[in-house]
């Protein structure tokens, strides 16, 4: 990826943290002229990844690592988190029909994260959950 | 940056047309469910949900609306999303929102289809 930008960051488990990220998201943007709108996917992407991590990232680790690595096609994200880890397989598929009336209506992150990205893969043991996305800027 | 979340709402034409700005986390989805409370209560089975002031919304922001869907389906109501950024409206048609609910691009075309279909009662 020639030209690409890079930002990490580590971020806390604080309110709101994830708009940090996204400003740096939209700075990245800017710095190679892409267009705001060409972005608002990944806002949404970015946003999910991030929260789910905070989530589950735990007491005892509850920083999450964030990259971002930008070119004018494509952005790559990277969110890694120190928690105890689940297992993706497992995870019940959202509906919206089995929802409405049941009394959670959240755990729509990965559904989400999977359906807006170009590339979704996730890892996760004992030590932590990575998620690496790949998403066209087009 | 996105700027805190805030909302406004009105009734008009015997519908609750709620409008927001900034960001729509947990806070903000709680928010707006609170509001439609507070009307449903009194009898508003109509909703307008403006999106326009929010670039950015999180998942957990979007649960408290199915709520709302939830339980305008019990009364006979009916919800609409209007001024959605097309990322926004991407993620509502994925999470299936647009099953139970509408969108239109303008609050005034949502009253529209909400007298037109009768759902103003």
């Amino acid at each position: 990826m020639s030209d690409a930008v890079t930002m990490k960051m580590t971020l806390p488990k604080i309110p709101d943290i994830e708009l940090v990220a996204l400003e740096g998201l939209d700075r990245l943007a800017r710095h190679l002229g892409i267009a705001d709108g060409k972005i608002a996917e990944a806002r949404i992407i970015v946003t999910e990844a991030i929260i789910n991590a905070l989530e589950h990232s735990g007491a005892e680790a509850p920083d999450v690592a964030v990259e971002f690595t930008m070119t004018t096609g494509e952005l790559s994200i990277f969110v890694r988190d120190r928690g105890r880890g689940f297992v993706p397989g497992a995870v019940e598929e959202p509906d919206i029909r089995s929802k409405i009336g049941a009394p959670n209506k959240r755990g729509w992150g990965l559904r989400l994260m999977k359906s807006m990205s170009d590339d979704f893969r996730i890892t996760s043991d004992g030590g932590g959950t990575t998620i690496t996305i790949r998403k066209l800027l087009r | 940056m996105e700027q805190p979340f805030s909302l406004t709402s009105e009734v008009r034409d015997r519908a609750l047309v709620i409008a927001t700005s900034g960001y729509v986390n947990n806070v903000g989805g709680e928010a707006i469910a609170a509001e439609f409370t507070r009307h449903h209560a009194e009898g508003i089975r109509s909703v307008v949900i403006n999106l326009g002031g929010s670039k950015v919304v999180n998942s957990v922001g979007m649960s408290f609306l199915i709520e709302i869907i939830e339980r305008l389906q019990e009364s006979g109501g009916k919800l609409y999303f209007t001024d959605l950024d097309p990322a926004v409206e991407k993620m509502l048609s994925i999470m299936g929102l647009f099953q139970f609910a509408g969108k239109a691009s303008t609050v005034e075309g949502a009253l529209h289809e909400l007298a037109a279909s009768g759902g103003v009662p």
